[in-house]
């Protein structure tokens, strides 16, 4: 849901927060990156740091080289130039990820948890339970049914929020509370509407599936994906969870250990916006039929 | 170009390199900006080795390191008291240090005051990675902490003077003398998001720092907070608590609040996350937070824009080149 105008909330001194909507959807999302995006080419000197995020962006700058009214007049005569309109079209890449669902080391993390609260409902089946779904091979089939779309990378360095695609595919969860003291890296966890996968082992609350052998992040860069960086994913590309066996994982981290594992990345596909909102607009309608 | 090295003997506490302005550029990759958190005391250290005030230096915690020189070379030791000893004998802080390869410098731990600063004439020529030499520590980027045996690679000295500086006692940081500490912040971004009467109380309460604050956040304890109507009644996108909110951008400094624990990002906080941020810290005060040890109060003062601006100017003066005494 777009509000009518930007709203935009100072963060002390240097940052600025913009609100374009209320809500977390494909349209607003997709509404925030071209913003951030017409910003970018604007060539602001004075901006250091652009986040988009759901429903919002932050803008870091130097106070000293714009004063706050400045910038934000400058963000709003962009935002009254460019609009609200979603259509167009963009390269976007495809990167499918392997998942060991229901794997030993999430497992193993669930039953640490439990140990000191035992009232907590194992995740798979406490999403399920939500979900509706009957079985655990139900919820894996729900899963991977979708490619998802990178809204927002943070938090930690590489660490990606992902909406599904396909409205029938939504998974939605609490978050734990309180949070984990650890999550193994490579966790796929789901939290409110989001995906996201753990690129390193860190505290979290987001309910645990399974876990790809496959980095999304790599601090000394040792594999192909990571010549230009440490992190892979970036706001924009789509992702696709690929369930393996126990067997191809092993091989896979394997690969992983060995520096030779390639990520399976397609990057010769046009990402229409158009032609989705109108596929999105039949898949719901076919799910009410 | 590397022209000389630092063997650590003792690592000290999470001892780090730093640089300004740090990690510039990847925060929406969820990169921090991390770099140092008290950059009055960081950028004087610099100006006393003849090294331009951003250059590469050490970040001691609560305990310093023993370093042992490895070529000639300028030294300083700046922030709270480590007392500095050059092979065993005292040595000034706040001062130009001369040493000789293959002396050692020894700091010990805080009194008051948390973080110290080591600069080498010449700087730290650890790698740049994606763009800065700060260590983000947590996710290892940029480096570790130091590590006993680790050699440090120095940069080529800027052409010396051979002066020996001293920054006059006026233009230093001064570090807390009561246990209390009086930190400027501004409202927002989400104070609308609290009660009205909860706005002023954060600016009137007494906030204890927990034993658990680090570069990553400082958490404080104090009274409890009374939420706005959009707090309670929002979409369930926002999450169940009245501190929930869509995932948004962290602003540096930021008060944020998750449940009703106060937590102040800082350097190396998370870019991005699902809890609200009612005040932020002026980023000319960083350098207060830096110093503030556990079981210390922290009380926040109300200012605007021009405060914080007239504050940063403050800053900008006593930690330009021409601050610093020739002895």
């Amino acid at each position: 849901m777009l509000h009518d105008t930007l709203r935009f909330y100072p963060g002390g001194d240097r940052a600025v927060e913009v609100e374009l909507g209320d809500g977390m959807d494909f349209t607003l999302n997709f509404t925030v990156h071209r913003q951030v995006a017409a910003l970018r080419e604007a060539r602001i000197a004075a901006i250091a740091d652009l986040i988009p995020e759901l429903a919002s962006f932050q803008i870091t700058y130097d106070p000293d080289r714009i004063s706050y009214e400045d910038l934000i007049r400058e963000v709003a005569a962009i935002y009254a130039r460019i609009g609200a309109d979603v259509s167009g079209a963009l390269p976007s890449r495809l990167i499918t990820m392997p998942v060991l669902y229901f794997d030993d080391q999430t497992t193993d993390c669930i039953a640490d948890y439990t140990k000191t609260h035992p009232e907590k409902v194992a995740d798979p089946d406490l999403l399920c339970r939500i979900n509706g779904l009957e079985d655990r091979a139900a919820l894996v089939r729900r899963h991977a049914c979708t490619e998802y779309w990178v809204a927002a990378l943070g938090f930690w360095p590489g660490l990606c929020s992902l909406l599904s695609l396909n409205p029938n595919a939504r998974i939605t969860a609490p978050k734990y509370n309180p949070p984990r003291t650890w999550t193994p890296k490579g966790a796929i966890g789901i939290g409110g509407a989001l995906c996201c996968i753990y690129p390193d082992r860190t505290p979290g609350g987001y309910q645990l599936i399974g876990r790809t052998p496959a980095p999304i992040f790599d601090g000394a860069q040792r594999l192909p994906a990571f010549r230009d960086g440490l992190t892979l994913l970036r706001a924009g590309d789509r992702v696709r969870f690929r369930p393996v066996e126990a067997e191809e994982c092993a091989w896979i981290d394997a690969e992983v250990a060995a520096g030779r594992y390639v990520h399976d990345i397609v990057e010769y596909q046009i990402y229409s916006v158009a032609r989705y909102l109108d596929w999105e607009k039949a898949q719901k309608a076919g799910a009410r039929a | 170009m590397t022209t000389g090295s630092v063997t650590v003997l003792k690592p000290g506490l999470e001892t780090t390199e730093q640089e300004l302005p740090g990690r510039i550029g990847y925060l929406e990759r969820g990169f921090p900006i991390s770099g140092p958190f008290d950059s009055w005391s960081f950028r004087q250290a610099n100006i006393l080795v003849g090294n331009p005030r951003d250059t590469a230096a050490l970040e001691c915690q609560f305990l310093g390191p023993t370093l042992r020189f490895d070529t000639d070379l300028s030294v300083a030791v700046t922030g709270p008291d480590m007392r500095p000893k050059l092979d065993g004998a005292p040595v000034p802080m706040w001062q130009t240090l001369r040493v000789r390869a293959g002396q050692t410098l020894e700091l010990g731990p805080a009194l008051t005051g948390a973080r110290a600063y080591i600069a080498i004439s010449g700087g730290l020529d650890t790698p740049v990675v994606h763009g800065s030499r700060a260590v983000y520590r947590m996710a290892r980027v940029g480096g570790q902490a130091l590590v006993k045996d680790e050699v440090l690679p120095i940069g080529s000295p800027h052409a010396s003077r051979g002066e020996i500086l001293a920054i006059p006692e006026a233009a230093r940081p001064r570090f807390s003398v009561d246990r209390r500490l009086e930190v400027e912040a501004l409202a927002g971004p989400n104070d609308d998001w609290l009660d009205p009467a909860s706005v002023e109380m954060f600016f009137s309460a007494d906030w204890l720092v927990q034993a658990k604050s680090n570069r990553t956040g400082m958490c404080l304890t104090g009274p409890e907070f009374a939420f706005a109507a959009r707090a309670i009644n929002k979409k369930s996108d926002h999450g169940q608590d009245p501190s929930n909110i869509i995932d948004h951008g962290y602003p540096s400094g930021a008060v944020n609040l998750a449940g009703q624990t106060p937590i102040i990002l800082v350097n190396d906080a998370p870019s991005t996350g699902g809890f609200i941020n009612p005040f932020t810290v002026a980023g000319a005060a960083f350098w207060k937070l830096a110093q503030a040890r556990p079981g210390e109060v922290l009380c926040f003062r109300r200012i605007d824009r021009e405060g914080a601006a007239r504050l940063r100017a403050a800053l900008y003066r006593v930690t330009s080149e021409g601050v610093a005494i020739r002895v």
